[in-house]
């Protein structure tokens, strides 16, 4: 149906910004972040793509999370300050409108305490729409594992959520 | 409660047994069906959280580096393969290099033309053009790729500082100026050839999808008395086309599907009279663009039901909110096409909206047209944000539809989107299957399409043709008026479905004969009384036309066509006293009523007249569809638009305009306008400054 080509310009519009988003959540780093998508899209174009096609998904995020790996272990830094680095280059979107800004700040504060991989778990699941199973393909874990992890992740999120108290740090 | 059912459950990944078991759980204990909402609440917000909006600053270097690592694999792969098999190489090589001397592209845009599922040994065999390319490329030595991107990445930069404003305008200005597919003797061979890449000259790309299509060609009545195909109501083509010239371009042909052209317009032909779902009405006069040729035009007419009588209707809108719809000529417009479509709603109908983007949900539960205000409100509330992917959307989408089945009604998903139809499924066969097991339980999908750049026009349409549905285009409140208001029967409405046409020749009369349009439609003769195989579906006063040119007999066929003369058939015997027929062809015609699996069969005969009519006596209906469809050919450059100009498409379609409800046609007449004088303007391929709609 679509050719080769299509799809990996279509795959490049859909996945483009999450997986910046995604990488960035591994490297904290914008540019390295972008250099990460840059090697995933490459390193696409030379694969059979007709054949990669049903799994393309959880393909380009295992990738792209292999490329921002490699850069965490070559720059010897690991994210950390995420947060920090996430709300000082953050445009303000168009789409921020969509929930009180306040709200989106918090929530966003409150993602960015939670361990790694439960972060990562975070964007798979609700920037990019990947299932229980792509994750576990990205993450090379068990479906139940995400399962557990990604319950665990919105747990925690959930008792401070629905706390309007704030929290400190 | 440590529980992770709860997350799977709220996001859609229990299933069959564990989900039954759950919602039992749930529905005993308080306290789980507030940690439930809880979580669900939770994963709405996270849902809407807004996705940084980082993009990359070499995209279209780096796109245009991906398609050429593309296709040198491809081409590598092809040079493997071929060398057992070089003195067929060597043969065809000759060939190429005429068919390049003869006006083909350069051979930079000459990529590799196969449809898409062929593996790559096959290609060899169905593509032997491709091997003299794969030679001169491999003589090249392979760049590194990655320092190519960096070079490009300089150069653009560059260019955004001497001109940062001409981005999506120039983009949009650009689009489809280099276009090969149609008519490029490389595609000889295979009916629809799938366009291998939208690569334009200027080495932009752009993601709008359209198949090759390859018009129907004059068939000798003797060696194919039978034509067969399905029909087809869609009418995205025309409002797509009107985009194109509005915006000062000329389509590419494979956006023009002359059929849809033709049945964009509402035509005269009276309803059915007796308990038949539609009217079968036939026409013949001389062609417009030549004389001695004959045009057929059937006409099928659906039954008219009002709104008082018409079955109800259980809709679900699935609609994609996804950022890429936060744009004026999209949500806003979809919105505004839809709160029409609601105000005509009765009191039986139901309607629920699920939406997909970052996460997707159910916004609004089946509500009955009784109560209007809560349907409008939750259409208000729509608004765009998040990711671009939503999971389990048209899943949610089907299921919401199943569980409110009207059985005496109609049951329908209406899929709202821009392009992206990323609705969960993650494959296009996926996604394909998926909707053909839900028209089996008898739940159907239209397709909306909205906004510009990024649209799967191709895909779009074989989603809702797998759905038994149709596929509209919307890009102006008049045309959402049209689709959703005007036309909602039959947009919602199918009062026959499987509807397939075959028409015989009778070779005493008809020397050849050509099927304007309905190329994606084309059905094997045997397809006809087989009713396992799929066709188009008829909604409520939809009209569908379809034209023949004839040839008749005794008329000399052109040249391509000779055959010689076949040594083992013995002709039938002219049996004397058996008077010849007279008649010039008959229409049968199948179709199923829209919950029945078993076909029925309508015939009609067209007599041959005692004398032809000529074309300016003909019926305004007639004339008009001639119009459009020489409009169709001569957009996609057709030889067979013989030597009609613009002048005279205006002319005949100005006459032939009748009442014209709704204006439509006299837009038409605006449009051959446009197409003429940009036709006329020379083309320069470096001249691009951005043309203003």
């Amino acid at each position: 149906m679509m050719s080769p080509e299509e799809i990996i310009a279509h795959a490049f519009d859909r996945f483009e910004r999450p997986l910046i988003s995604y990488a960035k959540e591994i490297t904290g780093d914008l540019e390295a972040a972008r250099d990460a998508v840059q090697e995933t899209f490459l390193r696409l174009s030379r694969q059979d793509i007709l054949r990669l096609e049903p799994r393309l998904t959880p393909w380009l995020f295992f990738v792209c999370r292999n490329c921002a790996l490699d850069h965490v272990r070559k720059v010897g830094r690991f994210a950390e300050d995420s947060a920090e680095n996430e709300r000082a280059s953050d445009d303000p979107s168009p789409d921020a409108s969509v929930m009180a800004d306040e709200d989106s700040v918090r929530l966003r504060e409150l993602v960015s305490r939670l361990p790694q991989q439960q972060r990562e778990l975070i964007k798979l699941k609700f920037e990019s729409g990947l299932s229980y199973k792509e994750m576990a393909e990205v993450l090379k874990t068990s479906v139940s594992t995400v399962g557990v992890q990604l319950h665990g992740a919105l747990q925690t999120l959930r008792q401070h959520w629905n706390r309007p108290t704030h929290i400190t740090s | 409660m440590n529980d992770p059912r709860i997350t799977s459950y709220a996001l859609g990944e229990l299933e069959g047994p564990d989900r039954e078991a759950f919602k039992r759980e749930l529905a005993a204990s308080d306290d789980l069906q507030k940690h439930l909402n809880e979580t669900i609440n939770l994963t709405k917000a996270l849902g809407a959280l807004p996705m940084p909006n980082e993009q990359l600053e070499n995209r279209s270097a780096l796109l245009e580096q991906c398609a050429k690592n593309q296709s040198r694999r491809r081409k590598t792969n092809i040079l493997r393969l071929a060398v057992p098999i070089s003195l067929a190489a060597a043969a065809s090589l000759v060939v190429v290099a005429l068919l390049n001397q003869a006006g083909t592209p350069a051979p930079a845009i000459l990529a590799v033309s196969a449809p898409a599922e062929k593996s790559a040994d096959e290609i060899v065999r169905s593509a032997p053009q491709n091997i003299s390319l794969t030679q001169q490329e491999v003589k090249q030595p392979a760049a590194d790729t990655r320092s190519a991107v960096v070079m490009e990445k300089a150069k653009i930069a560059k260019a955004r500082q001497m001109g940062a404003a001409r981005g999506a305008a120039a983009r949009a200005a650009t689009d489809f100026d280099g276009y090969i597919h149609y008519g490029s003797p490389i595609v000889a061979g295979s009916d629809v050839v799938v366009a291998d890449s939208i690569l334009t000259r200027s080495g932009e790309w752009n993601t709008e999808g359209y198949n090759a299509i390859r018009e129907n060609a004059f068939l000798d009545v003797k060696q194919n008395p039978l034509s067969t195909f399905s029909i087809d109501v869609d009418t995205a083509s025309y409002a797509n086309v009107r985009r194109f010239l509005r915006n000062g371009t000329l389509p590419p042909a494979g956006a023009i599907r002359t059929e849809e052209l033709l049945n964009y317009f509402p035509y005269n032909d009276p309803a059915p009279k007796d308990a038949a779902p539609f009217s079968v009405n036939l026409e013949v006069a001389t062609a417009p663009w030549d004389a001695e040729r004959l045009l057929v035009r059937i006409g099928l007419k659906g039954k008219e039901i009002p709104a008082s009588e018409r079955a109800p209707a259980n809709l679900v809108f699935l609609v994609d909110v996804s950022g890429s719809m936060n744009e004026p000529n999209k949500l806003p417009l979809l919105k505004r096409s839809l709160r029409g479509l609601v105000e005509n709603l009765s009191d039986r109908d139901r309607v629920a909206i699920v939406v997909y983007a970052g996460s997707s949900g159910l916004v609004l539960p089946p509500t009955p047209g009784t109560r209007k205000q809560d349907i409008l409100a939750a259409l208000d509330n729509l608004q765009s944000g998040g990711g671009t992917y939503g999971s389990a959307g048209i899943k949610l989408a089907y299921e919401t539809a199943r569980e409110n089945f009207l059985k005496e009604g109609s049951n329908r998903v209406i899929l709202c989107t821009d392009g992206d139809f990323n609705v969960g499924v993650t494959s296009q066969s996926e996604l394909q299957k998926l909707i053909e097991r839900e028209r089996a339980s008898g739940v159907f999908l239209s397709v909306l399409g909205f906004g510009t750049g990024n649209v799967k026009d191709s895909t779009m349409e074989l989603l809702a043709d797998k759905g038994n549905g149709n596929y509209a285009y919307i890009d102006t409140p008049n045309e959402g008026r049209k689709v959703l208001v005007e036309q909602m029967g039959g947009t919602l409405f199918t009062i026959a479905k499987d509807v397939k046409i075959q028409v015989e020749f009778n070779p005493a009369q008809v020397a050849a004969y050509r099927l304007i349009g309905y190329e994606n439609r084309l059905l094997a003769k045997e397809d006809f009384n087989d009713d396992t195989k799929d066709a188009g579906e008829i909604g409520a006063g939809h009209t569908v036309s379809a034209l023949y040119e004839i040839i008749p007999a005794g008329k000399k066929i052109p040249g391509a066509l000779s055959v010689d003369p076949l040594k083992y058939q013995t002709p039938a015997p002219v049996v004397s006293g058996v008077p010849v027929s007279g008649d010039l062809l008959t229409v049968k015609l199948r179709f199923k009523q829209p919950d029945g699996d078993k076909s029925q069969l309508l015939e009609v005969a067209l007599a041959t007249p005692e004398s032809i009519p000529f074309f300016d006596q003909a019926s305004s209906d007639f004339r008009f569809a001639a119009a459009v469809a020489a409009f169709g050919m001569k957009l996609r450059a057709s030889p067979d638009a013989g030597n009609i100009t613009w002048d005279d498409m205006l002319r005949i379609a100005r006459q032939s305009l009748g009442d014209d409800p709704g204006s439509y046609r006299a837009e038409f007449l605006t449009l051959i306008e446009a197409a003429k004088s940009l036709a006329l303007e020379p083309k320069t391929d470096d001249d691009k400054s951005p043309t203003q709609p």
